[in-house]
């Protein structure tokens, strides 16, 4: 389990572009806060300028360059450096649902990835997450106050990677509700009683 | 991916910085005169560099051919109207156009789901870093050092780091390539990449 970053094969996959879209949206809201992930990004996107530069050059129709040139000379608008949003600024989501407990959760739909599983979960203070595993990878970014495990301690700003071999069950310890972005690749397994009641509604 | 185009990829290419014997200054020289002087004639030696290398990535990663050429032609497009945009402190030509290269092949595998699923279209996140000084403070010789870094790396870190940026499944292909179990590839891959990044970084 990785503990406040992703792992770097993420941000690898992250910077190719290969990193499926729950998961990249996740990544993107966390590399938005980090310098040092940004930093790793950058050298990953470096790698793949060095893949782009010993490609096996492929020969293209004469045409291309031609079309290319005819396009340059149609529009002579100018460039605008563009003002990033927040990654999750577009991203439809649903109202917060209540599930009782302190519990609350949010569902979020990628129109280009719509079986991407996304979920936030707000927490109130002082309250247990339940004993849960995974069956994939699970990534997760604090966006709102903190929580602990057996593991470690995670606040606002940190990601976390948990594999299937992960079994934990997190307590809220801020004072404010804690509130997390979690993109699961496969499928979340609950134990317990909130477990079950939270299962069907997550629909996971 | 077909076992014949992981073997593809897998291969090493040579020549790392141009057959044709651009070098990387010979391709910030080019983007200078494109930026300042729209020189057409330099922006047809950058079209010649890249386009035929970004067909050849791109069907390396297993995009069709009509693909593979559209986001070519856009890429190269791009170049052009944001040429301004370009920061040679920053990073290679190679590393700006590999960005740009990549951010269309999402945005195409993108709108394909939508079209698939009817969605309507919609401002879509993409992948943008914005820096803060102190990451343009650490940019420096990044791509050089990281270009002469590759060249060090074993085959297993090699085929790691190529699938990472070839493959939308690089642990199934990683398993299959280095006939590791798929269970214990995460880890591998982990490990490997800690001992990569540093490489890159120039810090071992």
């Amino acid at each position: 389990m990785s503990l406040h970053h992703p792992y770097d094969d993420t941000l690898a996959r992250f910077a190719a572009g290969t990193l499926a879209a729950g998961p990249s949206l996740v990544v993107s809201t966390h590399v938005a806060g980090c310098a040092e992930c940004r930093s790793r990004v950058r050298l990953f996107e470096a790698v793949g300028g060095a893949m782009l530069e010993e490609a096996t050059a492929s020969s293209v129709r004469p045409e291309l360059f031609a079309n290319a040139l005819k396009r340059i000379e149609e529009t002579a608008e100018r460039p605008t450096p563009r003002r990033v949003a927040s990654p999750l600024d577009r991203v439809p989501m649903t109202a917060w649902r209540s599930l009782g407990g302190g519990f609350a959760w949010r569902r979020l739909t990628l129109p280009y990835a719509p079986d991407a599983n996304i979920i936030m979960l707000k927490v109130q203070p002082g309250q247990r997450m339940p004993h849960h595993t995974h069956s994939g990878t699970e990534y997760t970014q604090v966006l709102q106050g903190s929580f602990h495990d057996d593991y470690g301690r995670y606040v606002a700003g940190d990601c976390i990677e948990a594999d299937d071999d992960i079994d934990h069950q997190p307590t809220i310890d801020s004072d404010v509700e804690c509130i997390c972005l979690a993109a699961v690749e496969g499928r979340l397994r609950l134990r317990g009683f909130i477990a079950r009641m939270v299962q069907p509604f997550l629909g996971l | 991916m077909p076992i014949a185009l992981v073997r593809r990829v897998m291969t090493s290419d040579s020549s790392p910085h141009g057959r044709l014997g651009v070098t990387s200054d010979d391709l910030k020289a080019l983007m200078a005169a494109v930026a300042n002087q729209r020189d057409k004639a330099a922006y047809g030696r950058l079209f010649q560099h890249f386009a035929p290398r970004i067909v050849g990535f791109m069907e390396r990663a297993g995009v069709g051919r009509t693909d593979a050429e559209e986001i070519a032609q856009d890429t190269l497009v791009s170049v052009w109207r944001k040429a301004e945009l370009y920061d040679p402190r920053q990073a290679a030509v190679s590393t700006w156009v590999f960005t740009i290269a990549r951010n269309l092949r999402i945005d195409m595998a993108r709108r394909a789901t939508r079209r698939r699923n009817g969605a309507a279209a919609m401002g879509e996140p993409e992948i943008e870093l914005v820096d803060s000084a102190e990451d343009e403070a650490i940019a420096g010789e990044r791509d050089a050092r990281v270009r002469d870094a590759m060249k060090t790396l074993s085959r297993e870190q090699a085929t790691v780091l190529r699938l990472s940026f070839y493959s939308e499944k690089p642990h199934a292909e990683i398993a299959r390539e280095l006939g590791i179990p798929l269970g214990t590839v995460k880890s591998r891959v982990r490990l490997a990449m800690a001992k990569i990044r540093p490489l890159l970084e120039n810090e071992s």
